[in-house]
């Protein structure tokens, strides 16, 4: 259980943010080509989580890996990404949120696109700067759609799946062994039915509290337009 | 129109963007690469950004080693028939929750839509029992007939009819046109945009599927590609240059078909999404 707590931490907050931040890059008016970096930007999204799974199985590869290429530039090395109890979740983690980016950023996109231009211009009159538009513009007419992508990417975190079945099956020593993959196993491994069913459930009531919890926490921070 | 910012800060922002758009598709362009590798040479420290071999070779192996052509073949099926079946089951559930009034359509469609807050690994254990109860495992039809309809795809095309007007049906009544003929002849003619995203996402949903085919299907031969890819066959953990060209074979043909349909594909959202 505390497995799972600790992916959705990892995942939420830096996913949503980096999702933001494109989806404010992409939402500037003289920037040309936006259509094809979006297009690049949702690629892993669409793209299956099995084979991303696969993809990164050979990029974490410790001795001939690229991602501990890159680190030995840096001076660190050798980690074992996929077997090291120590580092297994936060290689999980990284994927996770490599997937949903995009898909978050589209989301925060279409939120962009609703608030009215005029308010940006009113602003530039009064002379705010980019950082000044962003915080108290952008920001909270944006709360909205915020509150809407941290639900949905808190609900995805939840049910992380394929890439812990691809890459680590829950090991090594179950430092991975996320909720969902506890139901799998106790399924059809186990044939543990009645058990599995019992997980689900709870796990069904979790995702209900933890976002009415969302929704009042919210309830202040929010604006409607 | 607001100004553009002077030229060096266009340029930093610009390549903000182009170095984020290449981390994003750094593993895809390394898939292959690697696919186009000897072994020798994926095995390399540092590792070279270029391909060694200009032919398919890790392709046919990789088809040898694993059934990679029946799995395409398999998974074709399933979700063209799939994305098939929704269409027809969809539009037609559709259409009755959004016009015609009924005892208890309200009920119908909150409960639909009450569905869709329950992720599928909550029902996953009963609707196997369900499914093993009916003798389907191994069997295609565990993969197709549970999703022959879906709440979502009833939502969004519901939601798309109601914004249609009223007046081009009334007209055809008083034509003489019944029902049938006006869902044939108006309402899905008009709804082709919606239609072309749910199809969408339903096929590419059904390609990507891991899950359920892990649970329902244990005969290798009637495998989905992407338990296939995924697998492991006794010596193929470590042939990463074959996996990569598995791999390749799955995931390529998907981005290339998304480059074509991106366009109808966003358009189709912002259409379906934001009406109402």
């Amino acid at each position: 259980m505390s497995v799972t707590g600790i992916y959705i931490l990892g995942t939420v907050i830096p996913s949503v943010v980096i999702g933001l931040l494109l989806a404010a890059l992409l939402n500037i008016e003289w920037i040309k080509g936006r259509g094809i970096f979006r297009t690049l930007f949702y690629i892993p999204v669409i793209t299956s989580m099995a084979a991303a799974a696969v993809i990164w199985g050979w990029l974490y590869e410790p001795n001939f890996g690229l991602v501990n290429y890159f680190l030995s530039i840096f001076g660190i090395n050798n980690i074992k990404w996929l077997s090291d109890p120590n580092y297994s979740l936060l290689a999980l983690i990284i994927v996770g949120v490599w997937k949903r980016i995009g898909y978050n950023m589209v989301l925060f996109l279409a939120g962009l696109q609703t608030i009215p231009k005029t308010y940006y211009e009113a602003a530039e009159i009064d002379g705010a700067t980019p950082w000044n538009k962003f915080r108290s513009i952008t920001l909270p007419l944006l709360s909205p759609t915020t509150l809407f992508v941290f639900i949905m990417q808190f609900i995805a975190s939840f049910r992380v799946f394929v890439s812990v079945s691809v890459m680590t099956s829950g090991g090594p020593a179950k430092s991975t062994q996320v909720i969902t993959y506890y139901l799998y196993e106790n399924a059809f491994r186990y044939l543990k039915f009645g058990y599995a069913s019992a997980i689900a459930v709870v796990m069904f009531a979790m995702m209900i509290v933890f976002t009415l919890i969302q929704f009042r926490l919210s309830r202040r921070r929010v604006h409607y337009q | 129109m607001r100004r553009k910012p002077a030229l060096p800060i266009r340029l930093i922002v610009y390549l903000a963007i182009l170095f984020v758009a290449v981390i994003i598709n750094l593993p895809f362009f390394w898939m292959l690469v690697t696919s186009f590798k000897t072994e020798d040479a994926a095995f390399t420290i540092p590792p070279s950004f270029l391909p060694t071999i200009f032919d398919l070779r890790n392709f046919v192996k990789a088809f040898e080693l694993i059934p990679l052509a029946r799995y395409i073949g398999n998974t074709l099926f399933v979700a063209l028939t799939v994305t098939l079946l929704q269409l027809i089951f969809n539009s037609l559930a559709a259409y009755g929750l959004a016009r015609i009034r009924f005892r208890g359509a309200n009920v119908v469609f909150l409960i639909l839509i009450g569905t869709l807050m329950v992720p599928p690994e909550v029902t996953m254990v009963p609707l196997y029992v369900i499914v093993k109860q009916f003798g389907f495992i191994d069997k295609y039809r565990a993969l197709i007939v549970p999703f022959m309809s879906s709440a979502f795809g009833i939502f969004l095309l519901r939601q798309f009819f109601m914004g249609i007007p009223r007046e081009l049906e009334e007209a055809a009544i008083i034509d003489g046109a019944s029902r049938m003929k006006i869902f044939f002849r108006i309402i899905l003619p008009l709804s082709k945009p919606a239609l072309y995203t749910m199809a969408l996402y339903t096929f590419l949903a059904h390609w990507n599927e891991y899950m359920w085919p892990l649970i329902v299907i244990n005969d290798a031969k009637k495998q989905m590609i992407q338990v296939g890819i995924s697998q492991f066959v006794s010596g193929w953990e470590t042939q990463w240059t074959l996996r990569m060209a598995a791999s390749t074979t799955a995931v390529i043909p998907i981005i290339i078909f998304f480059f074509f349909v991106q366009k109808q594909f966003v358009e189709g959202i912002s259409i379906s999404g934001l009406k109402e």
